[in-house]
């Protein structure tokens, strides 16, 4: 006869084994590496994304400000069906558009009043002010949430791949760079370094 | 001051100008904007190497993606993308964060070995003269608008006076593969040869001018091969090896309609090709100035020159037309260069002759213009060259003169932005030209002015007269940041 403290031990073991399991999986895996880029001025401009991945995603809002006429941040990462909310705290007015893809103009707007979008399709959309031509940002729009931008040493991150085979790509505003077939597995972290030129 | 003597001042003074002038090349600018040392495209500055004349070939562009190379903060006058939204927008374009611009200086220190020479009798018998040490000043401004517009400009600043040397707009790659036709709109050198006109290391220049028209008395403002003219000129690269250019100017026809069109055919084989594209710098990074090479060119060049007929009783102006024919070669084996030219010059309107009814009139006059320079890379700061130059002239029925100048001298970087070049100047004539009266006349012209031609005759001297002079040790210094 087993001992009940015995037993509730056991239970006690099998669960949590279980629920590390199933966290493991929900988790992924992570895709990391570095980004080598050739001139390096162009490196903050860089996305490590997958290029195809099945599955929905819950859509979510950005934020891009306009702020001391820059927009900020210069580069953000979302995914398709996401929407970005165009704030403007100058005391000047501005204006954005994109003559990308589809392409939009979402007219003027002054201090503290914005303007969204919503990108229904996967792609790089440059934003534009009309007003102010010095004015740059990318929206980079993935089909899959599986992007991430460079950090300014040029390290990336994608994290919770689903465990998959898939092909990583890279996009750079100015260069060009090579795709690569990654296998990930649950749990674990695949490194992958990658070399961008003209 | 006697009209005569007047002339002559006036005259020198001019061509003084013109030779101060000319030391153009260096230009910290680039350093900055490419964030790079001024040793990347000069040796002794302003010589290029070949990295460097690719750069000047290509308008002032690095080979591959000029932008990708520049370090310099730029501001961003529209976006890459304005180009889907053109012409609803304007076409994008940027400009240096901060003024593209630098200064320099140069001048130089004579001595007179000799005091019965040329120079020092036309200056009191001095012996030495600190006169041009500083000979002028130079701003210089060179920036891009994009990929393909460039602009370079150069102002220089003397006693005698400001003036605008270079003010160029260059539109690049305008059709066809890169490099192949690109206009350059403004004032500026008319290229003659593939190399940079400063591509000397002991003179200003490396082909030098026979301004005739002066030498004659007839202009204070000769027509002269090197000099800055306004005018458009096509120029280009193709597959590497061939260049070209040609080009329309005002010349010396101010007030008059221009017939000025030259035009220069160069092809280099071996070494780094002339637009420098498969290569960022040079094969040797220890020796960027070497490498194993012959590049040859032709040139052709029709000019007018205005000025008052001394003949025609009411001043009208005469025509006198030139043409000329000439080619260079230089050859490059690792450290050691030879550059060699010639180029034969004809003009319509110049020499003194009678007429038959035995009135004076401008004659025919042609000259002959041979230079050589031998030069060698012994240390990255230090350059040893001989250089030689001669002048002929051949009146229409009168007799032909020549004037040989003989340059040895050390060139030498004190720093990558500053240099000094002892330089020698000898000269032998075998005769002068001579005026309406048959006076002997000076001789005039070369590659700089601290070794120009400047044989003059000795008061006792026939025309025939043979004369050699040891003219003058220079000392040139010249700075630029």
């Amino acid at each position: 006869m087993i001992d009940p403290a015995r037993r509730v031990a056991r239970l006690a073991f099998v669960a949590v084994a279980c629920a590390l399991a199933s966290a493991a999986s929900a988790q992924g895996g992570t895709i990391a590496g570095k980004v080598e880029v050739t001139p390096p001025k162009y490196l903050e401009e860089t996305v490590v994304y997958l290029k195809s991945v099945a599955g929905t995603y819950k859509p979510q809002t950005h934020a891009i400000d306009q702020k001391a006429m820059k927009f900020v941040p210069h580069l953000m990462v979302v995914t398709q069906g996401d929407t970005v909310k165009f704030e403007n705290h100058d005391n000047v007015v501005h204006n954005v558009y994109s003559p990308d893809n589809e392409g939009y103009n979402l007219g003027s707007f002054k201090q503290n009043e914005n303007r969204s979008y919503t990108f229904s399709k996967a792609g790089v959309y440059t934003q534009l002010c009309s007003v102010h031509p010095e004015m740059l940002a990318y929206v980079f729009v993935g089909q899959n949430p599986y992007a991430a931008a460079v950090d300014k040493k040029g390290h990336y991150s994608i994290k919770n791949v689903p465990p998959g085979s898939y092909q990583l790509a890279v996009w750079n505003a100015h260069l060009k760079g090579p795709e690569k077939s990654v296998t990930v597995t649950a749990g674990k972290t695949v490194e992958e370094n990658l070399v961008v030129k003209r | 001051m006697s009209r005569r003597s007047m002339f002559w001042a006036r005259a020198g003074v001019a061509l003084a100008l013109f030779a101060l002038a000319a030391p153009a090349s260096a230009i910290p600018a680039f350093a900055r904007k490419y964030g790079t040392s001024c040793l990347t495209c000069h040796t002794v500055y302003p010589k290029l190497t070949p990295f460097g004349e690719a750069f000047r070939r290509n308008g002032y562009r690095f080979p591959g993606v000029d932008s990708d190379y520049v370090k310099q903060e730029t501001v961003a006058l529209g976006q890459e993308a304005n180009k889907k939204t053109f012409p609803d927008s304007v076409w994008p374009g940027s400009i240096p964060g901060s003024l593209p611009v630098a200064i320099g200086a140069n001048g130089f220190l004579r001595v007179h070995p000799d005091k019965t020479a040329s120079t020092p009798r036309a200056g009191n018998g001095t012996q030495f003269t600190f006169d041009d040490l500083v000979g002028e000043m130079q701003l210089w401004a060179g920036a891009a608008l994009d990929d393909t517009i460039t602009l370079w400009g150069e102002a220089t600043f003397a006693s005698d006076g400001a003036g605008i040397e270079h003010a160029q707009m260059l539109f690049n790659d305008l059709v066809g593969p890169k490099h192949a036709v690109n206009l350059y709109v403004g004032r500026g050198f008319p290229n003659i040869g593939s190399f940079g006109p400063h591509s000397s290391y002991i003179a200003d220049q490396m082909v030098p001018n026979a301004p005739v028209a002066a030498v004659y008395g007839l202009s204070e403002d000769p027509f002269m091969l090197v000099e800055n003219y306004n005018g458009v000129e096509v120029a280009g690269v193709v597959a590497g090896r061939a260049a070209y250019n040609f080009g329309v100017n005002q010349g010396k026809s101010s007030g008059f309609a221009s017939e000025d069109w030259y035009g220069h055919l160069g092809f280099k084989l071996g070494g780094m090709r002339l637009d420098g594209e498969g290569s960022t710098g040079a094969e040797d990074p220890l020796h960027p100035w070497a490498e194993n090479a012959v590049t040859l060119d032709l040139f052709a060049y029709h000019a007018n020159e205005h000025f008052p007929d001394p003949n025609a009783p009411d001043a009208l102006f005469a025509n006198n037309v030139s043409f000329t024919v000439g080619g260079a070669v230089r050859a490059q084996y690792g450290s050691a260069e030879l550059d060699l030219g010639y180029y034969h010059q004809t003009h319509n309107h110049l020499s003194p002759t009678l007429d038959a009814e035995g009135a004076t009139v401008l004659g025919e006059v042609k000259a002959d213009v041979l230079y050589g320079e031998l030069s060698y890379v012994v240390f990255p700061w230090m350059v040893p060259a001989l250089r030689v130059e001669s002048i002929s002239l051949s009146p229409a029925g009168g007799t032909g003169v020549t004037d040989w100048h003989i340059m040895p001298g050390v060139a030498f970087l004190i720093r990558p932005n500053l240099k000094v070049v002892v330089v020698g100047n000898f000269e032998s004539a075998d005769g002068f030209p001579v005026d309406a009266s048959g006076s002997p006349l000076k001789w005039q012209g070369g590659s700089a002015d601290w070794g120009s031609f400047v044989m003059a005759p000795r008061p006792t001297a026939l025309p025939a007269t043979k004369q050699q002079n040891l003219e003058s040790v220079a000392i040139m210094a010249a700075w630029a940041l």
